[in-house]
């Protein structure tokens, strides 16, 4: 079939099985439906859907909320889950010889998965909630002009400090590394923290720095590391942290504003250097049996229904511009009423690091010297 | 002296403490002050489907894992426990290494291995870790076992026609069960609750500690696996204490005989 | 025999694995090189970090070691007619999953945690000054390592000293030495090979430790195998630089089992 991304090799005898039954149904339903219609029962997917996730998205109970319609549609193909713990670990999988069906990097691998010839581009055509999809982060899960991302959920990387023991000199990204604070902050696990020292530093693009500005900005985050309590991986390790008071200021992300301001007086603070915006993005690995299952799976991901769940659950944004959460504090903190919250001149949308090796290879050694 | 002694048994146990006091707590998180008692953990964790998956994985890898290695730790045995043949002490070495190597390079090196040979990780790669780690303990409590039988029951064999398997047969192996049984739970515990290596070679199918370390990050499970550790706790307290006391008995009257 | 050639496979496959790693430093497209090496040495953060884990596998073995040995004298030679019993006691907290037992820790040693609450109660302490440095900290890694180990190390010195020839302290106390000459002369010296396979048992794998630093150790506390951990696990994988390093860690460990081997011999060696 034409314009499909994504085609089954047939063998000769479908094919010759296939023109009997389009012969036949074409008598009836005209030549180019019967045809797809044949085609789609001999091409059956079959087989529980691999859904290669982040820990902690297959459960979702009760009902497994962000995917019941799928489950519903499809209770024959339930998803099969394993865990990526980073979009590397996902790389070194795929590597080792797992196929999952799709998976879900973060908007700033887009370009790598794209460019890898590990997946394929998804047909917006099958998705029906894909036009309620927030336009900025739909384009960005584009290369070449190919949907190869879906965008489902979202968030800000911004600054949260206890506003009854901090005191921030300005409104900068400088308050992560300031020396009054020593011992009580946390900074994120992430090379995303030399593209944030970059944008404080005033780098002119902090996710491709030249390699003068990376040197001082990985020689600025080894002198200030002494000045962390811990880095964080999972929101937990942050809460955990948090709420003994062993931390006061921390590179969070809005929902952990949410939460801890349910015990304490919390500022969110987005700096003047501007916050980076993160969205996740279901991709789709290329030979998948089941190239029609991932779509309906995304699909029903990207509802509004369990744009809402994910909101009220999991305190991320969602990608469908309808989903809104119960908790008016969170709204405010996605600034979910302005469709533009991710992009400038409100955030800097997250986007491909081209020297990714170099610039993991700086974090581990900004890492070693805490 | 003893003051010293209960202090550190205090130390010991504080732990595990207060582990059996948060499978009992109403919150979530284990944090203090404490919510209130409830048995909803307990009767929780039998649906989890996912953690049930977990245990289970855990328990065939550990199973298959224990008796590979306690068969290997057999036959390693008995050949080093003859006299010195060519290559006996770097043979030794080389089967005890796994004692010296940090898990952290094990788990690499294998993964590497695997890598290079194209498998897949999987529960049969994490079993073949367990396997590497768990030999040289297995040797360890067999070599001194066999050591201790009297050669000449062996050679009384021999003298009567027995060929060396049946030998083993009906000789050595009864003397040594209660040590093959000892060897096995040995191996059978470290597989279970073994985490670093387990983290290199694991496939899609999660094992037990995997799972808990996932659960350590998201919470929301995390009082069920309370739960479940205290019950596997209080479950291999009574095997172990049962084992050792049938070993010793066991021990006691072939020693009689 | 055929049993031989059946149980090869084991060792052979360790030591095909650890050839592997080193292959790995020398992929195709690059071609037999040493860089990563040479990067690990002059790079001055892998190194540093790798003397901060030794340092801190000192402290726990040392710390280990220390407790461990009279807990195991008293169980060895006090006679009790229940040490067995005792030594399963000691054992037994093993049967609980290794990573609860540390999340446990985490319960204890935080600024709203058993020790710090105790303190605020007593008034050593005011309200809002907890001590920090129990937790996430290097501190905290020692600690949690040395709860973790002692019951294992126990277990060594314990068996060593069982098996010392009590006849030994009969006769020292026939020629009328003290109880403390009598351990010095004689108690000491003779269980010193267990002892120091004792401390090899628990220095070792601490070295290459990785989950505990991850759990309590904050940013402090961040040790070699982490770092290894993270080469081959996260950010971008970097297995070249993951093997150097496990390579690096491995050649120390061999080096020094080594010698401490030589150690023993000696020592059994020497006539009582």
């Amino acid at each position: 079939m034409e314009g499909e991304p994504f085609d089954r090799r047939l063998s000769r005898a479908d094919m010759l099985r296939l023109a009997a039954l389009a012969a036949g149904a074409g008598v009836v339903a005209g030549p180019a439906a019967a045809a797809d219609a044949a085609v789609a029962r001999l091409t059956k997917e079959s087989g529980r859907l691999q859904v290669m996730d982040w820990v902690g998205y297959e459960n979702d109970m009760p009902h497994h909320a962000m995917f019941a319609a799928y489950l519903n549609k499809h209770p024959h193909n339930k998803p099969l889950f394993s865990h990526m713990a980073s979009e590397s670990d996902a790389l070194g999988k795929f590597h080792a010889g797992a196929h999952p069906d799709l998976f879900r990097p973060y908007v700033g691998w887009v370009k790598y998965f794209a460019k890898s010839g590990l997946v394929q581009p998804w047909n917006p055509k099958l998705i029906s909630n894909f036009k309620h999809l927030n336009p900025f982060m739909v384009k960005a899960g584009q290369y070449h002009g190919k949907q190869y991302g879906i965008p489902d959920d979202w968030g800000f990387d911004a600054i949260l400090y206890r506003k009854d023991k901090v005191h921030p000199k300005a409104r900068s990204w400088g308050l992560i590394f300031d020396e009054r604070y020593k011992g009580k902050i946390a900074w994120f696990d992430d090379i995303g923290m030399i593209t944030v020292a970059g944008l404080y530093l005033k780098a002119k693009n902090p996710w491709n720095q030249t390699s003068a500005e990376l040197d001082r900005s990985v020689k600025f985050l080894k002198q200030k590391i002494k000045l962390t309590k811990l880095l964080w991986a999972y929101e937990s390790d942050l809460w955990q942290a948090f709420r003994a008071g062993d931390v006061w200021i921390a590179y969070a992300w809005p929902n952990d504003w949410v939460q801890m301001k349910k015990k304490f007086p919390v500022v969110y603070m987005h700096p003047r250097e501007k916050p980076v915006a993160w969205v996740g993005m279901f991709m789709l690995l290329k030979n998948t049996p089941r190239p029609h299952l991932a779509h309906a799976y995304v699909d029903a991901w990207s509802s509004k229904k369990s744009g809402k769940w994910l909101e009220d659950n999991y305190g991320y944004g969602h990608a469908n511009t309808q989903a809104r959460p119960s908790s008016s504090q969170l709204l405010k903190a996605l600034q979910l009423a302005n469709p533009r919250a991710v992009t400038l001149p409100n955030a800097y949308l997250d986007r491909d690091i081209p020297q990714r090796a170099l610039y993991a290879h700086l974090w581990e050694q900004v890492k070693a010297s805490g | 002296m003893r003051l010293f002694f209960a202090l550190v048994i205090v130390f010991l146990y504080a732990p595990i403490a207060i582990l059996l006091v948060f499978s009992f707590n109403k919150a979530v998180v284990p944090s203090f002050p404490l919510s209130g008692f409830t048995l909803r953990w307990y009767r929780e964790f039998v649906h989890n489907g996912s953690m049930r998956s977990a245990l289970e994985a855990s328990a065939i890898v550990a199973a298959l894992s224990s008796v590979v290695a306690v068969s290997l730790g057999i036959l390693a045995s008995v050949a080093l426990a003859r006299r010195g043949f060519l290559g006996k002490s770097l043979v030794t070495a080389l089967l005890l290494s796994p004692l010296v190597i940090p898990f952290v390079v094990l788990g690499i090196a294998m993964l590497l291995l695997f890598h290079v040979l194209g498998v897949s990780p999987s529960l049969l790669t994490v079993g073949a870790g367990h396997i590497v780690i768990s030999l040289p303990y297995t040797i360890l409590v067999l070599l001194p076992r066999l050591e201790q039988i009297d050669a000449s029951l062996a050679e009384a064999a021999y003298d009567l026609g027995a060929g060396p398997f049946r030998t083993f047969r009906w000789v050595t192996f009864p003397l040594i069960l209660p040590a093959i049984v000892s060897a096995f739970l040995i191996a059978f515990t470290t597989s279970f609750d073994e985490y670093a290596v387990a983290s290199f070679l694991v496939g899609p199918r999660e094992t037990f500690p995997i799972f808990l370390y996932g659960a350590l990050r998201f919470p929301s499970q995390l009082p069920q696996v309370i739960a479940v550790a205290v019950v596997i706790l209080c479950g291999s307290l009574l095997v172990v204490i049962g084992a050792e006391v049938w070993r010793r008995r066991a021990e006691a009257r072939i020693e009689a005989a | 025999m055929s049993w031989l050639v059946l149980f090869f496979v084991v060792p052979i496959a360790i030591v095909g694995a650890y050839s592997v790693d080193v292959f790995v430093l020398f992929p195709g497209p690059h071609g037999f090189t040493i860089a990563p090496w040479r990067t690990f040495f002059s790079h001055g953060d892998y190194f540093p970090l790798f003397v901060k884990s030794i340092e801190m596998s000192l402290s726990v073995s040392a710390v280990v070691v220390a407790l461990a040995y009279p807990l195991a004298y008293y169980l060895a030679l006090s006679g009790t007619r229940r040490k067995y019993v005792l030594l399963l006691i000691l054992i037994a907290p093993f049967l609980t999953s290794y990573l609860l037992r540390v999340l446990a820790w985490k319960v204890i040693l935080g600024s709203q945690g058993v020790i710090n609450t105790f303190f605020f109660w007593t008034g050593l302490r005011a309200e809002g000054h907890p001590l920090s440095f129990l937790l996430y900290s290097r501190f905290a890694v020692v600690l949690v390592l040395g709860y973790v180990w002692l019951p294992f190390v126990a277990l060594p010195i314990f068996v060593t000293l069982e098996s010392l020839d009590r006849r030994l302290l009969e006769a020292a106390s026939d020629l009328y030495a003290s109880r403390l000459q009598a351990f010095l002369r004689i108690t000491l010296p003779l269980s010193l090979p267990g002892v120091v396979a004792a401390f090899l048992f628990v220095f070792i794998p601490t070295v290459g430790e990785f989950v505990t630093p991850s759990l309590v150790g904050g940013t402090s506390g961040y040790m070699y195998g982490n770092q290894i951990v993270d080469l081959f696990q996260t950010g971008f994988p970097d297995w070249e630089t993951g093997a150097v390093l496990a390579l690096f860690l491995l050649a120390v460990i061999l080096a020094l089992t080594l010698v401490f081997v030589r150690f023993l011999r000696v020592g059994e060696a020497r006539p009582t």
